[in-house]
């Protein structure tokens, strides 16, 4: 049987590194909101009393990683960048508390939008920075939760995504790359958000995502002929959901009513067994180290492996013991679905704000 | 083991002072790496110099990173000064060993642009760092300013500004075209590289798609002769689907460019649409060269899968290219209309046949074996058999023919498994 547990080190060496201090807010915030708490003294439930009392803290902490000219940077005092800003707005949705939401300058965050929109539909990821599909993503994913998108903010976006969509049936980087696994979450999540993801050709892409699961190891890879790797457990699989919701759109009667189209028990064989730290933590494959990033998103593959449906339609499948189950992690934003809804409850209260910022063609664009 | 600040700044002071002699000495050095070496040894440098190979001992990291990280931080934020040269040295220690920080190669360009560094030297620095870390983001994301920068500077309005300012003898001075023509094929060099280093580097093909469409605007030259010079490459890294994904964009690229050659070719006062009348002498020019690239690569991807039984990226890459000719070719067909006679012996080739099994044999496939009954001996004498006439262009009956060949006497479960799938595949997508 399999068990799990986890816990969660702070490491303290991670000064040198650019990858930011907001990214490492909300993996381990989702990693612990993902256990709910089930009454057990784990180590666990433990961190999760304590980052409830410091959820001022961090609070507190992200505001200083706002830029303020909008959008949130990799530390205080740096300049903002989409995936940083996609990862505070995330944690604070998971806080979820009055106090996280108000850290957040909704008309800012919009300039800082605007100021990386490019005249095509992409967005760089940072002023002065390359375009790539995840851009898109992060920026469909903060105006979304905080209701900032105004008429014009997403003009040209989901036909630049769709470009980036290959004969393979994934998506690259940017237009005429490669297929990837994390590329092509990011642009059909985008997609799903704007309400295009009918344009994509979704049989093309579905026979892609599900072939990159591994026939022996039963984890997924990022590419073809490439390695498994953990954190793809929620980058692939997490596009059958999105999928699957995409075809009971378009009315297709052939669509199951339990379970999402890959191998649910095999991915979670391949999360327990092999994507396990002794210690702690989780991992892409066996050998490699524990890290952040590999136990958020180990930890949400498992979750979406488990979690067929929504509220009204729910299948769960718990490899192992009782006490393996997560809670349910929405498909597109990859935080609770209480949260998500929590969330834009309170921002849709408010006003879409007005664009006060210059606009793309008005920038000077180095 | 603790070491007081001042013997901190002293170590770093040496250090950065060694890195830049290295340099100087040898100006040649094409690789650097890390040398296991837990403790400090000795009074001696942690930085070795062995032919053409940059060392640094792995015990000075943890003292030399943070402190030249957070000189670089103070500089930034204005609370310390750091002149040009200390600003060179202390970026390029540095990126030798954390290429992946933005801070560093954003003073770079800022040096760049004032003209302190050249951008020769910027490239150099960043093909080291890719020797040892050749993924790395930052470092391909900076490569690609520094060339848009130096295309600028190349420009004929930016040769003229140059010209205004001072005058340079160095090697900087030489002819733009020269200069650009330089970098553009030490762009495919790095890129080949560090494709080398790493299995499937998507960054590094990236990177060299970039160059192709910016650098060299997909001209027909560069584009041949990277066909040329990546197929050896390919046929030793049989399970990189990056690189075998560049060849599929070279392809698509060739068949693009020579369409349009051919189009100007026909109406040289109009300009190149998707019209054309057919019948032409000189549509067979592209009519010609497209198919053969085509049937090359199919032949290349043929041999390797015999060759190498059970790799995925192969049987992917057969799918790519049969896809993209299947789409030419139905293109080229309905441009060419029904009223017009077949060109060359190829669209007798190219009429679309039912693909059962029983029509799918050819005259010189009537002495092989193409029954299932035949299990395992795949023997010499079929093999010559079947290699004997050249093959004719790919259409679906000779895709089943090949297939089929596979699975006979396959050993390989992976194999069988891809050949049934591509099988599959053919009737699904292609033949519907």
């Amino acid at each position: 049987s399999c068990s799990l547990s986890i816990t969660v080190h702070v490491f303290s060496n991670l000064i040198m590194e650019e990858a930011s201090p907001p990214l490492r807010c909300f993996s381990e915030s989702h990693s612990s909101e993902l256990f709910s708490d089930d009454g057990v003294q784990t180590v666990t439930s433990r961190e999760q009393v304590s980052l409830t009392l410091s959820i001022s803290y961090v609070c507190q902490f992200l505001a200083r990683c706002q830029s303020p000219t909008g959008g949130f940077g990799g530390g205080p005092c740096q300049h903002a960048h989409l995936a940083p800003t996609y990862a505070a707005v995330n944690a604070l949705c998971i806080l979820g508390t009055e106090e996280a939401y108000e850290v957040i300058s909704r008309e800012k965050l919009l300039d800082f939008l605007y100021s990386v929109k490019q005249p095509d539909g992409s967005f760089v990821m940072h002023v002065g920075g390359e375009v790539d599909v995840r851009s898109a993503y992060c920026a469909a994913s903060v105006a979304s939760l905080t209701n900032i998108i105004t008429p014009t903010l997403f003009d040209g976006t989901h036909n630049w995504i769709l470009s980036c969509q290959n004969w393979e049936g994934g998506l690259g980087g940017v237009p005429g790359l490669e297929a990837h696994g994390g590329y092509t979450f990011c642009g059909t999540a985008a997609l799903v958000i704007l309400g295009k993801e009918h344009m994509l050709d979704l049989k093309t892409l579905l026979r892609w995502v599900t072939s990159r699961q591994m026939r022996f190891e039963g984890g997924f890879q990022g590419r073809c002929n490439k390695l498994v790797d953990g954190c793809y457990s929620f980058w692939q699989a997490g596009l059958l959901p999105l999928l699957h919701r995409a075809f009971f759109k378009e009315g297709d009667s052939t669509l199951s009513v339990s379970s999402w189209m890959f191998e649910r028990k095999a991915l979670q064989e391949y999360i327990l067994l092999c994507c396990q730290n002794p210690g702690g933590g989780l991992l892409d494959k066996p050998g490699k180290s524990r890290d952040f990033y590999h136990t958020c998103y180990c930890l949400s593959g498992l979750s979406i492996a488990q979690h067929f449906g929504n509220k009204d339609l729910h299948n769960e499948l718990i490899l192992g013991r009782d006490e393996n189950r997560l809670v349910p992690t929405h498909p597109v934003y990859n935080i609770c679905p209480e949260k998500v809804a929590q969330a834009i409850e309170h921002f849709h209260r408010l006003p879409v704000p007005v664009q006060t910022g210059p606009t793309p063609s008005a920038m000077d664009q180095s | 083991m603790a070491e007081s600040e001042e013997e901190v700044d002293v170590l770093v002071q040496r250090v950065v002072k060694d890195i830049n002699n290295a340099f100087k000495r040898n100006p040649n050095i094409d690789e650097i790496g890390l040398i296991s070496c837990p403790e400090a040894r000795y009074n001696r440098s942690p930085i070795v110099l062995v032919e053409n190979k940059l060392g640094v001992e792995s015990w000075c990291v943890k003292f030399l990173l943070p402190y030249v990280h957070n000189k670089l931080l103070l500089y930034r934020q204005r609370k310390q000064w750091l002149d040009r040269e200390a600003l060179v040295d202390i970026t390029c220690t540095l990126l030798l060993l954390n290429p992946d920080f933005t801070t560093a190669w954003n003073v770079r360009k800022e040096l760049l642009q004032c003209g302190v560094l050249n951008p020769e030297k910027d490239l150099y620095l960043g093909k080291l760092a890719l020797s040892k870390h050749p993924k790395s983001p930052e470092t391909w994301i900076h490569r690609r300013w520094v060339l848009q920068w130096l295309q600028k500077e190349c420009s004929p309005s930016g040769q003229e500004l140059k010209d205004q300012a001072e005058p340079r003898g160095d090697a900087v001075g030489r002819r733009p075209c020269e200069r650009l023509q330089r970098a553009l094929q030490e762009e495919m060099r790095v890129c080949a590289d560090a494709a080398g280093r790493y299995p499937s580097n998507y960054n590094a093909w990236s990177h060299r798609i970039w160059v192709l469409q910016n650098m060299a605007k997909d001209n027909l030259k560069v584009l041949h002769d990277e066909l040329s010079s990546t197929r050896l490459w390919v046929s030793m890294h049989v399970s990189d689907h990056s690189g075998f994904h560049y060849r599929q964009h070279l392809l698509k690229a060739l068949a693009r460019e020579l369409s349009q050659v051919g189009e100007m070719e026909l109406h040289p006062t109009q300009q190149p649409n998707g019209e054309s009348t057919a019948g032409a002498s000189d549509d067979n020019h592209h009519n010609d060269v497209i198919p053969q690239l085509f049937h090359e690569e199919m032949e290349l991807c043929t041999d390797l899968i015999e060759s190498y039984p059970g790799h995925e990226t192969l049987w992917c890459h057969r799918r790519h290219v049969f896809y993209l000719w299947h789409q030419w070719r139905r293109e080229h067909l309905q441009e060419a209309g029904s009223q017009s006679p077949p060109l060359t012996h190829i669209d007798v080739l190219l009429s679309e046949e039912p693909c059962d099994e029983a029509s799918a044999s050819q005259a010189m496939d009537v002495d092989c074996v193409l029954d299932g009954s035949k299990h395992g001996s795949y023997t010499q004498d079929t093999k010559r058999l079947k290699r004997g006439p050249r093959l004719p262009h790919p259409g679906l009956p000779s895709e089943h023919t090949f297939v089929s060949r596979i699975l006979t006497g396959c050993r390989s479960p992976e194999q069988s498994c891809f050949a049934i799938a591509y099988r599959k595949w053919l009737d699904s997508v292609i033949g519907q």
